[in-house]
């Protein structure tokens, strides 16, 4: 070989290995179309980075880092590292108002690295309206248009018709047989406190009861289990006998604190039925184990039982033991079936158009998605 | 006024309850929060209340030594005792936490173990089959029993051999918990959800006042 080859061997050589070492370089592409935005629908504390994953995933890419900072130049390593398959990261760590850049760096298995290029400078900011829940918040709308609507025709006077609820028909029978029989009755209002939806309805039901045990002078007991739930009942009781005209026969001890323990309370009822032995027992609320224990008990004594809840897990349990049971939604239209007030029979009116769309919506959507149409199906979804 | 004030109350705090809901913004989860702990607060002051009625209550029995005033003894003795120990340390003293575990807790133990007898006479009274709903519900209630315990599917799998269905008992069972029990717990649940926004709305509108105390 001659010189001159020799020359052009090593120089062939030498741009080979130029070459292989540039490829090398360039083998860890960096992570392209980074883009940081405010996080949709928060409180302002998150911004959403996205990118799309790098060709070479499978080759030298090992994982990705997050790099944070006011500017590029501040840029500093937040989280831990992101697997090769993740092209999302929720920084949750920002404060409200501050611009952030950041950069996504792709690491090899070498250590090499390579980054993106720099976001655009982004802020959290606090959404008012969670644009998520336009369909539910329209469902919302919608349902008490109908109740404020129905209450509007049930005060102009037109009669409304509502279905019988045996439950509620008994309470007359109830409160006369404990009071032929001399006896108590027993008026449990659950483990609800005040604020519960139930509990409210229950002693909307116990003021009825109290207006009528005020006419035949009944003794009524109420243990109650939430120190509040016995301050507004005692008031209301109260007022039910003043309303009557028999002040003299409201007796303030027959409303008391019981416990707050849940098998304390069932225990302590149930000592009180066995004792005592009332005529009449309303278990009226929310329940959850108790419930039986306290309808058994009841159910062994001879009581006339009224129960009414919307716990459902608690329901069969209260239609196994009782003589009459409330139904979920028979609770809280027992206001209006007792008092017969049009405003209170306007909202029941307007809460069975709440549920015939509901109805429609769930027929028609089964009806149609075996035919591919599955837009009500995806709009219940959204709902919910 | 006494009346109004309560009622405006509940009308601005409901609606901006509502919308706390709609909005996830800092300003808003802030009030949900604020107004969410204010009822926290308001509980320990009720609770002093509800202690002394208690204490009223128990008292007048023991003086006037009305029938079974000697539980209202046991009733005293309890708190007395709970109260001496707790207030000093708190629920880590040693003989409050040992009162707590080796007599309050066995004690709850013990009557929520009493629903299992209860349960029993629930279900002879529910099931026996005099009507055709009853006799659904007994056939509906021995298949579901029969599905949950392993000799169910033994038995079906032993004796019925020759079907071509294997453990049906436990697939017939899981089958009525998941298609008739299912839809009518939706049900259910749909008319008691609807009913709860109803009476919310009628509430925070004035027209349900029963948490008021009575009246109108």
């Amino acid at each position: 070989m001659t010189l001159n080859s020799r020359m052009q061997l090593i120089l062939a050589c030498f741009v080979f290995c130029l070459c292989a070492g540039v490829a090398f370089a360039q083998g860890l592409a960096p992570p392209t179309n980074v883009t940081a935005k405010d996080t949709p629908n928060d409180d302002g504390k998150s911004i959403t980075l996205t990118w799309d994953a790098a060709a070479e995933d499978s080759g030298g890419i090992t994982n990705y880092k997050i790099l944070r900072g006011t500017t590029p130049e501040t840029l500093e390593e937040i989280g831990d590292t992101k697997t090769t398959t993740t092209t999302t990261y929720v920084d949750s760590s920002v404060e409200t108002g501050t611009d952030y850049v950041y950069l996504v760096r792709a690491v090899g298995e070498t250590g090499e690295t390579a980054d993106s290029v720099p976001t655009a400078p982004v802020q959290a900011t606090g959404q008012w309206f969670h644009t998520g829940k336009i369909p539910l918040f329209c469902a919302m709308l919608l349902f008490c248009a109908a109740i404020v609507g129905n209450i509007y025709y049930a005060q102009s006077g037109k009669e409304i018709f509502v279905r019988r609820i045996p439950g509620l028909e008994a309470v007359d029978e109830a409160i006369g047989r404990a009071t032929e029989m001399g006896r108590s009755i027993l008026y449990v209002l659950g483990m609800g406190a005040v604020d519960d939806v139930a509990t409210i309805a229950s002693m909307t039901i116990l003021g009825q009861v109290a207006r009528r045990t005020a006419d035949y002078e009944t003794p009524l007991r109420v243990p109650c289990r939430d120190p509040i739930v016995l301050n507004v009942v005692r008031e209301m009781v109260k007022t039910a006998y003043l309303n009557e005209g028999r002040p003299d026969a409201y007796n303030e001890d027959n409303i008391f604190f019981l416990t707050q323990d849940q098998f304390a309370y069932a225990a302590g009822v149930d000592g009180m039925m066995i004792r005592e032995k009332p005529a009449a027992i309303f278990l009226q609320g929310t329940f959850f184990a108790e419930s039986l224990i306290l309808a058994e008990t009841g159910n062994s004594i001879g009581a006339i039982q009224i129960a009414g809840t919307d716990a459902e897990h608690q329901l069969p349990f209260l239609i196994a033991a009782c003589d009459y049971t409330l139904i979920g939604e028979e609770l809280y239209a027992a206001s209006a079936y007792l008092s017969r007030e049009p405003r209170l029979l306007g909202s029941l009116r307007g809460q069975d158009w709440g549920k015939l769309v509901i109805f429609v919506a769930l027929v028609m959507g089964i009806l149609l998605e075996p035919f591919g149409i599955n837009w009500i199906t995806a709009l219940l979804q959204r709902v919910n | 006024m006494k009346r109004q004030v309560p009622l405006v109350l509940c009308f601005v705090f409901g609606i901006a309850m509502i919308f706390t809901q709609f909005s996830p913004h800092t300003f808003s989860q802030g009030i949900h929060n604020e107004v969410t702990n204010w009822t926290h607060i308001i509980t320990p002051f009720a609770l002093v209340l509800a202690v002394a009625t208690l204490i009223q209550t128990h008292w007048v029995r023991i003086r006037r030594r009305t029938t079974h005033w000697q539980y209202s003894i046991v009733v005293f003795a309890g708190l007395i005792t709970m109260v001496a120990f707790g207030i000093r340390s708190g629920p880590k003293n040693r003989v409050f936490e040992w009162l707590y575990e080796n007599v309050q807790v066995p004690m709850d133990a013990t009557v929520f173990s009493l629903l299992a007898f209860f349960i029993a006479s629930a279900a002879y009274r529910a099931f026996r089959a005099r009507t055709f709903e009853a006799t659904l519900l007994l056939i509906s209630a021995l298949i579901v029993m029969m599905g949950n315990v392993p000799i169910g599917d033994f038995l079906w799998n032993t004796v019925m051999a020759w079907t071509p269905w294997d453990n049906a008992t436990s697939n017939a069972s899981q089958w009525i918990l998941d298609n008739p029990n299912l839809s009518s717990r939706r049900g259910v649940i749909l008319g008691v959800s609807l009913g709860a926004i109803s009476q919310s709305i009628r509430i925070i509108l004035g027209i349900e006042r029963s948490y008021l105390g009575g009246g109108d």
